[in-house]
């Protein structure tokens, strides 16, 4: 059952973000979803992407890193009810991000989910594919 | 100055719903227009207390009209370029994602940034506004007016306006010829001349562009008409644009995926 769920969730993964704007497929591997825990540090609300800024621990040895995730552009995210003060709360507060990482291996990628510390979360989806 | 400022006054208060009343004898099009992303379906879930909603945005004043608009000029899919051009606009298409000037925040030009978000009607000028991720341009556009002889090219142009029975007709030239008049590789010389017609269909705003370059196109192209409905979602500013992905592209794949 596990397998089938997380074989669902890839599927979602690997067709959401195709955006007007530089390739996705060309930066971010959209079959796969890494997760990212850590601080919330920044959030920059400009366009063409929103960037939100983390700082986690990287590998054994490596410290804190700091890891930047764009989005979907800031008129999108208004149209859909979300400001920059709904990311920009959590400044200082530890969150959890899920997305699309750059195909480069930089500390990049593509944000598909936040979740807060409180539980609440934001995530794009497709459609009724949530239901 | 200050009788131009009620007037505006009056006007911008009216402009809500795009109500179907007439300005002078002519179709009101003022109002604010639906905006539009061209972003796929993605919507976005809220979870909030274990609580969750989904919301999307409307997209389709970003897209060719669905079904066949009265008025609508005949449209094709593409430009037809002259012979010598075709392997330039095929390789900048190939290149799209790393060649698009929008991609680096460039400005969209005519007519590629669509219909206004808003239009102001005044007795012998329109005003237009705008709302791009390269930020948020303007266009104040005579009635009846001439094409100023000593005017720089620019993005977005010189307009001029007439009214073509009901439908208002914009003739636009004297352009930058660095912009694409389409996402396809499609770019102009100085020469491009672009008429945009703007006309309702009931409660909605129709456009519909036809592009002439005859430096560069065989023949004039006439883009589908687009069906945008009127909105109460005002402008708001533009944040700032900030290109950053360029170095993170691996590959030559098109937006789009195609």
């Amino acid at each position: 059952m596990r397998r089938v769920l997380l074989g669902a969730v890839m599927c979602i993964a690997a067709s959401l973000p195709v955006l007007a704007h530089h390739s996705t497929t060309a930066e971010f591997d959209v079959q796969h979803r890494t997760t990212v825990s850590g601080t919330l540090t920044k959030v920059d609300w400009v366009n063409p992407h929103i960037v939100v800024f983390i700082e986690a621990m990287g590998a054994a040895g490596a410290g804190k890193v700091a890891w930047k995730f764009e989005s979907n552009p800031p008129a999108w995210f208004r149209r859909v009810g979300v400001s920059r003060a709904d990311f920009a709360k959590a400044i200082g507060q530890k969150v959890t991000v899920e997305g699309n990482r750059a195909k480069d291996g930089s500390l990049y990628g593509y944000l598909l989910k936040i979740t807060y510390a409180d539980g609440n979360a934001l995530e794009l989806v497709i459609p009724g594919a949530d239901r | 100055m200050k009788r131009y400022l009620a007037a505006f006054a009056v006007v911008a208060s009216c402009a809500t719903l795009g109500a179907q009343s007439r300005s002078n004898g002519h179709p009101d099009l003022s109002g604010t227009w639906l905006f539009s992303i061209d972003l796929p379906p993605i919507a976005l879930k809220k979870t909030t207390n274990g609580a969750a909603t989904v919301k999307t945005i409307d997209a389709s004043g970003r897209r060719p009209a669905a079904e066949n608009v009265a008025g609508a000029l005949p449209s094709a899919p593409a430009p037809l370029y002259k012979p010598e051009f075709r392997a330039k606009v095929k390789d900048l298409i190939d290149h799209e994602s790393k060649t698009d000037p929008v991609f680096y925040c460039d400005r969209p030009g005519i007519p590629r940034i669509g219909p206004p978000r808003r239009i102001i009607q005044l007795p012998n000028e329109f005003v237009f506004l705008y709302e791009d991720i390269s930020g948020d341009p303007y266009r104040i556009i005579p009635v009846g007016g001439q094409h100023k002889k000593d005017g720089n090219p620019s993005y977005y142009g010189d307009s001029v306006a007439r009214w073509d029975g009901n439908t208002l007709v914009v003739d636009v030239v004297n352009f930058v010829d660095s912009t694409w008049f389409g996402e396809d590789g499609y770019f102009h010389s100085d020469a491009m001349h672009v008429t945009e017609r703007f006309w309702r269909s009931g409660a909605n705003l129709v456009y519909q562009a036809t592009v002439d370059d005859p430096k560069v196109l065989a023949s004039p192209w006439t883009m589908a008409p687009r069906v945008v409905k009127p909105s109460t979602d005002g402008l708001e500013e533009s944040p700032k644009c900030t290109e950053s992905d360029a170095k993170l592209l691996v590959n030559n794949d098109h937006h789009g995926q195609r």
